[in-house]
């Protein structure tokens, strides 16, 4: 008995031990994620101006806040919503509720950073300064611009964002209202059945997967509604691919004709007649119209006109012609012309790479040369081009592409076959990259 | 792009945050009942340990059959090797977690009977 009761007593022991030794571990992780800082910070009295509160402003302000120390850090940007805006596919096709994309950006927003509720009017990088639209002039030593961009809806003749929503409009683009009106029209094409036209902005666009995760969740849940043979399904691209890595164009384009989606090439978007329920595409061979009873509309994109119109565009060239972005070298994403001017996320021209995942691996790059320009140094840090795309192909099917400027494949986990549909990447999208982006806004990722 | 083990613990902490209440209640109860153990003598933790793995083994085999509907998938969605083995090493995971938490617990009743 007393053999007995020293084994387990031995049992107990070794269960505490181990549950107190866990618990140590796991909150030496936690606070050091909580109230982490760099264990030498960089003393500065340097002014630096981040404008615009998105994905990479806010990522940016929590590095810089810990990793500097004296400097006057001074966020611009009036929303205060925040918009997880990857996840607008889903609650376009119904499979996400609107809320779960809305967020707040005071809960995000480090206190030692000073936040004006304003937008940028005017970018004068020749005096070192912005001006906010209600006038008042920003000096700064160091400038990120982060604006994100226009979604160009004036550019497609008679289309408006208030038509989305009406009509068979939709367009899964800029905010959660957009994404919930174009469900509502999804839903209601796939009950009355038809024709689906789906389109996608020449040029840099964000998320440049959404317009084809759009169209084949929509096909996938017109099979699971038993409605697929009610619906007629054409997918119109402004070129002559579908995907700019060439591997995953090369599948997309056996993927969509076995899944009865017509492909219409060189045909772009540029009107639409909302009471007729016609649009009019820009082809070779002139323009053309279709009728439609829903029609997925993808505007071009261009950078915001103050930053546009602004010497930091580029002043010629090909991304001056797309949508005047910012001018950066696309590896240091230092200002050619302005060298204490940097730029991060869908404003800057760069020849892919208006992803949050893009933003993942530009805000460190900016930021660690940023600082590097600080302190006297040359700015060596480089961005390679990394972007991802969880290309969704179906409700729980997906594969994960991520590829560089160079268009290869850099798999972050190697285990998953970038080439093959599987279950795990829908789940990445489903559970896990709401909370990566969320960690990468706190400048931890 | 490689993730650290402080960025993956940072999007675990991030994936948790919504449940952090509940994970703290859980924590708390599960540190009252050790303590309430390490005041006794002669616990039966071992005669504990097998319904705890038992009741584990249940939380292991729900969660196989639970895991695509969760996600809003199905089984048909587990195209190969790595679906499936994510979702049985998942499963298999959730089941340790839970016979971990029950271990204690069903100590502290099984003390109590005996």
């Amino acid at each position: 008995m007393k053999d007995r009761n020293l084994d387990l007593q031995s049992g107990r022991r070794q269960f505490l031990k181990a549950a107190g030794l866990g618990s140590l571990a796991l909150g030496a992780a936690s606070s050091g994620l909580v109230v982490s800082r760099p264990a030498q910070a960089l003393s500065t009295r340097a002014r630096i101006v981040i404008v615009g509160a998105g994905a990479a402003g806010i990522a940016a302000a929590n590095r810089f806040s810990r990793e500097l120390n004296g400097a006057e850090i001074i966020i611009i940007d009036k929303r205060e919503r925040h918009l997880y805006q990857p996840g607008l596919t889903l609650v376009a096709t119904g499979l996400w509720k609107p809320g779960k994309v809305i967020d707040r950006n005071d809960r995000y927003m480090p206190s030692n950073v000073r936040w004006i509720h304003d937008m940028v009017s005017e970018f004068d990088p020749e005096a070192n300064q912005v001006t906010t639209g209600s006038g008042e002039r920003i000096d700064y030593d160091f400038l990120l611009v982060s604006t994100g961009l226009t979604v160009d809806f004036d550019a497609v003749e008679g289309m408006s964002p208030e038509l989305i929503g009406q009509h068979g409009i939709g367009c899964v683009y800029d905010n959660p209202e957009h994404a919930s009106r174009t469900w509502t029209m999804i839903d209601q094409f796939l009950t009355t059945g038809g024709v689906g036209l789906f389109t996608r902005g020449p040029g840099g666009i964000k998320c440049a997967g959404a317009p084809l995760k759009v169209t084949m969740l929509t096909e996938d849940l017109a099979r699971r509604r038993g409605q697929r043979d009610a619906v007629s399904m054409v997918y119109n691209s402004p070129s002559e691919g579908l995907f700019s890595q060439p591997d995953m164009d090369q599948f997309l384009k056996q993927e969509f004709p076995s899944r009865d989606i017509a492909i219409n090439w060189n045909h772009r978007l540029v009107g639409i007649e909302p009471e007729l329920k016609r649009a009019t595409f820009a082809t070779p061979n002139g323009e053309q119209r279709i009728d439609y009873d829903f029609i997925h509309v993808v505007p071009p994109m261009r950078a915001p006109d103050p930053l546009g119109n602004s010497a930091l565009a580029w002043q010629d060239g090909p991304f001056a012609d797309d949508g005047n972005w910012m001018e950066v070298d696309r590896a240091t994403l230092q200002h050619a012309r302005f060298p204490n001017v940097f730029g991060a996320g869908d404003c800057v021209g760069t020849p892919i790479g208006k992803t949050a995942a893009s933003v993942k691996a530009q805000v460190p790059v900016a930021v660690e040369n940023m600082l590097a320009i600080i302190q006297g140094r040359e700015p060596v840090s480089q961005y390679d081009g990394y972007t991802s795309c969880p290309l969704i192909t179906g409700q729980g099917r997906g594969i994960l592409v991520e590829f560089d400027y160079a268009l290869n494949m850099v798999p972050s986990f190697p285990f998953i076959n970038p080439y093959r549909e599987h279950w795990v990447p829908w789940v990445m999208k489903d559970r896990m990259l709401l909370p990566a982006y969320n960690a990468m806004l706190r400048g931890r990722i | 792009m490689a993730f650290s083990l402080f960025g993956i613990l940072a999007v675990i902490l991030e994936a948790i945050r919504p449940f952090l209440w509940l994970i703290a209640a859980v924590v708390v109860i599960e540190l009252l009942v050790l303590f309430r153990l390490l005041g006794r003598r002669g616990h039966a933790w071992r005669k504990a340990l097998r319904p705890a793995l038992l009741l584990g083994g249940v939380v292991m085999v729900v969660a196989v059959f639970i895991g695509p509907w969760l996600t809003s998938a199905g089984f048909a969605d587990l195209v190969g090797l790595l679906d499936w083995l994510s979702l049985i090493g998942g499963s298999i995971a959730a089941g340790l977690v839970a016979a971990l938490l029950f271990w204690p617990l069903l100590t502290l009743v099984g003390g109590r009977r005996a």
